[in-house]
């Protein structure tokens, strides 16, 4: 279904039509569940995920603006901060950081840097412009939404090299992204 | 040893959010944030756009059938709360034989009740008897267009376990109009407000059985066991 489609239901949805809202669930359901189950891995918990994401979509559609997000990367934002705040409520609601010494950064990755041609998507570019494990973190903590311990224990690294090589590849991400 | 979060950049912070790494207590310190910081705010709608990209990551996965009705029985069931009032002998009218409910009707009791809430002067409340074809009355519904809501007087009819009951307004151009759950025990059910303007005298009334938490689809599902004009009263 098309953007325009899927931002006309949401207007719909926005001034109480039910039947927009039964058809922008028709049409969304599956990703946005894929979502939550990408996210949370477990179905019970996707399936309660799942009923709130709607939940919200209906009470919050009055706020989507066409032209700042598309539909559906509007409804993916709403699935997705679902899905996180539900398993960051079962985590420690702060950083513990050890004392681990830092971990130095590995020298730039130049095959990585090579990897994406010129014609891939900015997003993908920019994300070639950083060595393949930082790429990677970046990648599975938006996707998987891995918490920094999560992203840590994969790479095995102490809790505050994590955060420092994150922070430190997300203001590269978008130096490039700005470009 | 460095956190990482010592580095001051508003970037990354938005970043991170959007990223969703950040555990909880400063996930909510992010979105309080971002309600009195444009500027931020517009920081992490930037990445929400330029990571969206990565959304084609996520596979459709077919939900469980039964949770859009229970998203249904949530949003719009929750409107259908019983009220005090003339439902405090609620349980008197449970027991009443359908017979019974319509000399009640006929005696003016519920009319009575609506003048006085509606106050003088005010339109004229709206009330259907809803029976199946050729029987006698099954359920009451009784339009307070002050409040724009029914108020359901069920006779002897319930569904069977597991079910819902639904109400539709069948309007002018035969597109059936879900009016929301039938209370199980009766009591008010609130209209959205468009809806009101669209219940007229004249107007159909129907009542579906559907499964629990209402039609899935935004139109009717099962059998129409119900049906009636409203007309004034």
């Amino acid at each position: 279904m098309s953007q325009e489609l899927l931002s006309g239901l949401i207007a719909r949805t926005a001034l109480g039509d039910r039947k927009a809202f039964s058809a922008l669930y028709d049409q969304t359901n599956a990703k946005l569940f894929g979502v939550a189950l990408r996210i949370l891995k477990d179905r019970a918990q996707a399936e309660d995920a799942i009923q709130e994401v709607y939940v919200r979509i209906w009470r919050r559609a009055g706020s989507f603006r066409e032209g700042q997000a598309s539909a559906m990367a509007w409804l993916v934002t709403i699935a997705r901060n679902q899905a996180i705040d539900l398993i960051r409520s079962r985590q420690p609601a702060t950083l513990e950081y050890d004392d681990a010494p830092d971990v130095a950064d590995a020298s730039p990755d130049p095959e990585a840097q090579a990897l994406m041609s010129g014609e891939a998507r900015r997003i993908d570019r920019c994300l070639g412009e950083l060595e393949e494990n930082k790429a990677a973190a970046v990648v599975a903590a938006y996707v998987e939404g891995l918490s920094y311990q999560e992203l840590a224990d994969r790479n095995a690294v102490p809790l505050n090299t994590m955060r420092t090589w994150l922070r430190r590849s997300l203001i590269k991400l978008r130096e490039c992204l700005s470009r | 040893m460095s956190t990482g979060a010592e580095i001051p950049n508003d970037n990354a912070l938005a970043g991170e959010y959007v990223l969703g790494v950040l555990p909880l207590a400063e996930r909510r310190m992010v979105e309080e944030r971002m309600t009195r910081d444009s500027d931020f705010a517009t920081l992490v709608a930037s990445w929400q756009a330029d990571l969206s990209n990565l959304d084609e990551a996520y596979q459709p996965e077919t939900p469980p059938a039964g949770v859009k009705a229970r998203i249904d029985a949530r949003l719009f069931a929750e409107a259908a709360r019983p009220a005090g009032g003339l439902w405090g002998s609620l349980v008197f009218w449970r027991g009443l034989a359908l017979a019974s409910v319509t000399a009640a009707v006929a005696l003016g009791i519920y009319t009575s009740d609506f003048g006085r809430r509606a106050g003088p002067g005010t339109t004229p409340s709206l009330v259907a008897e809803l029976g199946a074809p050729g029987s006698s009355v099954g359920l009451i519904a009784a339009l307070d267009p002050a409040e724009g809501a029914f108020t359901i007087t069920p006779a002897a009819f319930s569904p069977d376990d597991g079910k819902s009951l639904e109400l539709w307004l069948v309007p002018g151009d035969g597109v059936p109009v879900s009016l929301g759950l039938v209370p199980g025990d009766g009591g008010r059910l609130v209209l959205d407000r468009d809806l009101v303007d669209q219940v007229s005298d004249g107007a159909l009334l129907a009542v579906s059985v559907e499964p629990l938490g209402g039609s899935p689809t935004g139109t009717a599902t099962g059998p129409v066991v119900l049906s009636g004009s409203l007309s004034k009263k």
